[in-house]
Order: C-alpha cells, then structure tokens, then sequence
C-alpha cells in the first residue's frame, strides 16, 4: 500500500468525522488527479461536500478562506506546492484573518501539498518553496518526513486544535509514492509543531526534514556514525526548544534538506542554534542540500541532498 | 438650468438603466416595491455626511466616495441580517448604514482600533455582529473570499447570501474572472456590486474599461446582470434588489454594473445620486429645505461628537 492510498483513506475518515469538513480540489470528485480523493469520491455520502470548481488557481486559496468564514473546515488538495504559490495573494489574506480580527474570526483551511522531485516533472521539484512558505505571516508549514507520518501528521494538521490558523502540509513526492508494510498508522499520533528524533546518537546532531531524513539516516547506517537525526517536521512555527537540546547534546551540527542551499530554513536554523547554542557547538554547522534550480524534469532528483554528502559532511563536522 | 431629458451629456453613461429623468421624475411612475424612499434617502445623506467628514480628516490615501453612494447604500439596505458584505477598501458607508454606531466607526476608520480590536487599517471598517468583512491587501481578493463564503452558505443551506463590492478597475484582475467562473460554475449565492466610474474625456488604463460593459462580461460568462445609472438611486435599487431576490431564490449569481460620477470631477448636478433623488422627492412634495437640515444636522452632530472626540487626542492616525 503507497501513501497515496493511506492518505486516501485518512481523507475519506477525516470528511465522515467531521460534517463540516469539505474537500477542494482539482477533479475532487471523481478521485483527483493523484487519486488522493479516490475514496472520497467513492463514498456518496460525501458528494455533497467534494467542492469541485473550474481551475481558479489565483483565488483558490481565498476561496478555501471564504469557505472556512463561513463554519466549513477545508481540506484542499493541490497537485503541487506550486499551486500554492499561484493563490499566494489570497493565501496571505486567509492567514492573516485571524490577526485582522483579534482572533474573532479564523480561517482553519488546511491545504496538502505534493512537493520536491519525484514524478519526473520538473516544476517546483527543485525549488524548495517551503523556505517561502513559511514567511507568510500566519500560516503553518509542516512537512512529511517519513512514509509513516503522512497519515498522522495529516491527522494531526486536520484537527486545527493547537491552532486555527491555515496550514500546509507538505509531503514531498517521493514519500507519496513510497510503499509502506503492515496496517494503517492509524494509531499512531503525532503532536504537530514538535520536532522528533528519529534515531539518538552522541557523535553529531542532522536536522533534516522532508525527503532527507530518510537520506540522513542511511548516511548514519551506511558511515556507522553514531549521530542523532531530528526530522524538523514543524518548519513553522519551528520547535526551537527541541532543535536547540538536539544541538547542544553533540555540538556538531549538519543540516540537510532537499531544495536549493541558499535563503532557506537551514540558515534560519544556524542562526538559530548561533543564537541559542554557540557555547555547546564544537565545529561549524554545515548544510547540505539539493543543487540550485532551476533543473530540468529529467534532472530533478538533483534536488535531493545525496546521501554521500551527508556522509562527508557527518565526517567534517566530527573530525573537526 | 432645464435641460431636455432625453439629450445626454458627456457625463450620462450609456447602455445604463435609469428610471428617473434628470428632474427626478420617474419615468414609469412606479416605484420597486418595498422601497421606502424617505428613508433611502435619510442613508444617502448620511453617507455623503461620513465622506466628508473623512475628507476632513486627511486619512492617508483617502480617496472621496461622494457621487458613488447609491450602490452602497442599497446593498447595505438590501442585505438581509444574516448575510454577509464583502466590501472595498473606500466602503465605509456600508458600515453606517448598516448601523455601525458612530463611535465605532470613527474608532475603526481612524485607525485607532481595528475590527474586534483587532489591528486598525486607517479608512477601512469590518465587523462580525454586522456581517461586513475585513477588506483585503491584494487587489479584489475580497471577491474571491465572498465567493467561498457564498459557497459555504450555499453547502450549510443556512439561506443567507453574500455581497461584494468592487470598482471596475478590479475587473481586468485574473481573481474578478476567476470569481466570475466559479460563481457561475459552482452556482454560488453571490450578489456582486462593481461600481464603473464614467469618464467623459476617456478612460485612464487603469479603470480597466475602454468603454466596454462589466455587466456584458459577467452576461458572457453566464451570469445575470444589470447595468444601471448609479447616478440614480431608484434604478440602482430596483436592479440590486432583484439581484438579491434572485440570488436568495437560489437562482444563481448575480452581477449589478452601477456606473457612477465621482463628484470630485465636478460632473453636472444630476449626476449625484442625491441630488437626484432630491429632486424625485421634491417633485412628490416630500422633500422641504427643513426636512434636509434636520437629517443633515443630526448626522452631522453624531459623526462629530465621534470623529472630534477622537481627533482631539491628537489628530487623525
């Protein structure tokens, strides 16, 4: 079973939890164009509340706003964090709803996103526009480290109970296309701006998040370097109490992300562990990302981080 | 001076509604039903009493709404409690006569407090109890807000519809098309008011109109449509009225064109819609020199305590 199909699922069960739930989206009701929508459509019970519309890709995001203005919770599903981007301009007014009214009003709209390499289309593969995203003020960004979370990270985004502010929920696509074993994760839960540890070790500390956890921990397995790996997760709002402990416990610090090197949340985490943890560091911080954009569709898994270069980079910083 | 009814100035826009001549004689010698002309009139006097006042306070970017209030003020009339405006950024009078106190609104607009006390916008007015939205940065995203809360009332059956204000200069926006597909499309109930300014020397490229009809492309893409003179309150009434009714109906969106004079351009008197108006309740014997200072007088005093109280502490924001 792909995470496709997991998410699938977890969006027809989130629509029959909650009635006022509705699912946008391109071709929502006839299972959308990555079939993320496939069980909904199949559900008729839910046909009422799959809101198809023609393609408004510029006010599709204050679209979903209005919707939410009005007592509904959407879900929107998007073929790609570039569609995020063309309803940009209305994004920004939908995440600063409820600032505009001292929190009288909110727009809970939670939008998923298929983002980085993957299905050999080039685009926003290689673009990292996450780094963007999560400037907006008002909007939430998480993203899908492992195959495992998509289902309770979408859970957990869904719920809207820490806050009602919009989110994106970026599952890069390689994860939506990976197959996992055994029974739906239904069970597990994730607490949603809270970064985790995935592995724990003393040598060194990766952030990483997206597309490159799992890359940081095949470098772990395959250098037998006993490093910590922290998939980030939350990006905003980030969480700096666990970021920061995960530096300070090793002091050599590598970050690795898909997308390009530069003006991203790597630098933004450097100056945060400059800031919170420059007596506990022992070596430089170093990123390691994806080759600058824009890339060509056949080259667009250079967008990932190689796990060779999280290698050398585990050596730098603990041969420092 | 008497001028022959039938001979347009410059200043008449064409292809556009009206009922009353320039004398304010109506011309069929009905009036809408429903339509309580006195009390119409009272709102339109107070609007133009709050522009200006707010010209007086030297708001940055203020720009005059004087000429423009008929479609103001009868979406603010016609929309029912439980409905929801959507307005522009110069829509101030949406709020007053909707019954926003004055003390509030003068807060709001300038920009002492913002909506819910929230953050204040100077000029602009939203608030919650009286369904008006916040307005919007980028340029017409209000429309495709009121789009989805239309379509959120149109998927909670809870009858309520939602109006939204624009001028034509939003209209050559990609999010005016887009809002005008997906209404028609998804059959939202959503009453749209574009206010097109008539520019008797032609139009500068940003109103966005050579001439053209806003009403004859939302006709294109399958809405129904009026294309009135807002320079005539009645008529303005009569097509936002049967918008409204058609769109409450669940007979689909509705785009009303009132094409206005800014009186800033110094446009003939008939051409402001209270003057007009004023002559239409002349003509019936309802409308004395008294009559106007009482309501003027009254407006003007409230609008003053508000706006005076504030401006003392130190000037507009």
């Amino acid at each position: 079973m792909n995470v496709i199909a997991v998410l699938a699922e977890a969006i027809a069960e989130l629509m029959r939890e909650d009635h006022q739930r509705v699912l946008l989206g391109e071709d929502v009701s006839t299972g959308g164009m990555l079939g993320l929508s496939r069980v909904c459509a199949d559900d008729p019970e839910l046909a009422a509340r799959l809101v198809a519309t023609p393609l408004v890709p510029a006010t599709a995001m204050a679209h979903a706003g209005g919707l939410a203005l009005a007592g509904l919770r959407p879900i929107v599903l998007v073929p790609g964090v570039l569609q995020v981007f063309e309803g940009l301009a209305g994004l920004r007014e939908v995440a600063a709803m409820a600032w505009r009214t001292a929190g009288e009003r909110t727009a809970p709209v939670l939008i998923v996103a298929p983002c980085g390499p993957g299905f050999g289309l080039g685009g926003d593969a290689g673009e990292g526009l996450e780094a963007v995203l999560s400037r907006v003020p008002g909007l939430r960004v998480v993203c899908v480290g492992r195959p495992h979370d998509a289902e309770p990270m979408l859970r957990a985004a869904a719920a809207f109970d820490v806050s009602e502010d919009p989110i994106v929920l970026l599952v890069p696509r390689t994860i939506l296309t990976a197959e996992i074993d055994g029974p739906s994760r239904a069970e597990l839960t994730r607490e949603l701006h809270v970064a985790h540890r995935v592995r724990v070790g003393a040598a060194a500390t990766v952030f990483a998040w997206g597309e490159a956890v799992g890359l940081a921990l095949e470098a772990v397995a395959e250098t037998g370097c006993d490093a910590t790996v922290v998939d980030v997760a939350s990006l905003q709002p980030l969480d700096r109490a666990t970021l920061v402990e995960a530096a300070r416990d090793t002091g050599k610090i590598v970050v690795a992300h898909a997308g390009p090197r530069h003006h991203g949340i790597a630098a933004e985490l450097a100056a945060l562990f400059a800031d919170d943890a420059i007596d506990w560091l022992d070596a430089p911080i170093v990123r390691v990302s994806g080759e600058d954009p824009p890339l060509s569709a056949a080259d667009e898994l250079r967008a990932l981080p190689t796990v060779e270069r999280i290698a050398r980079a585990l050596e730098r910083v603990t041969t420092w | 001076m008497k001028r022959d009814a039938m001979e347009p100035t410059p200043w008449d826009p064409e292809g556009a509604t009206a009922v009353l001549d320039v004398d304010g004689r109506l011309a069929d010698g009905a009036l809408p039903a429903g339509l309580d002309v006195r009390h119409y009139y009272k709102h339109l006097v107070a609007a133009r009493c709050l522009d200006v006042r707010l010209q007086r306070s030297a708001l940055p970017m203020y720009a005059s709404s004087a000429g423009e209030e008929a479609p103001l003020v009868a979406t603010a009339l016609l929309a029912a409690e439980h409905d929801w405006i959507y307005p522009g950024s110069r829509d101030a009078a949406v709020a007053f006569t909707r019954g926003m106190p004055p003390d509030e609104l003068a807060r709001q607009v300038l920009g002492r407090e913002g909506p819910s006390g929230g953050p204040a916008l100077p000029g602009r007015v939203a608030s919650a109890g009286l369904r008006i939205a916040t307005t919007t940065d980028a340029l017409g995203m209000q429309l495709a807000l009121a789009a989805g809360h239309a379509h959120g009332q149109k998927i909670n059956a809870d009858g309520g519809i939602t109006f939204a204000l624009c001028g034509e200069g939003v209209t050559t926006t990609g999010v005016f098309h887009e809002v005008v597909a997906l209404a028609a499309q998804c059959d939202l109930p959503l009453v749209i008011v574009c206010r097109s300014q008539v520019w008797p020397s032609g139009a500068p490229a940003e109103a966005g109109v050579l001439g053209d009809s806003v009403a004859e492309r939302a006709r294109a893409c399958g809405l129904w449509e009026r294309r009135v003179d807002g320079g005539d309150p009645i008529a303005t009434w009569a097509a936002i009225a049967s918008a409204s009714a058609r769109v409450r109906d669940r007979r689909g969106p509705a785009l009303v064109e009132a094409v206005v004079t800014q009186l800033v351009h110094d446009p003939p008197a008939h051409r402001d819609p209270i003057e007009r108006l004023r002559r239409h309740l002349d003509a019936q014997g309802a409308w004395t020199a008294t009559f106007q200072d009482v309501v003027e007088a009254e407006v003007r005093g409230k609008l003053e305590r508000a706006f005076a109280a504030l401006e003392r502490g130190g000037g507009a924001a």
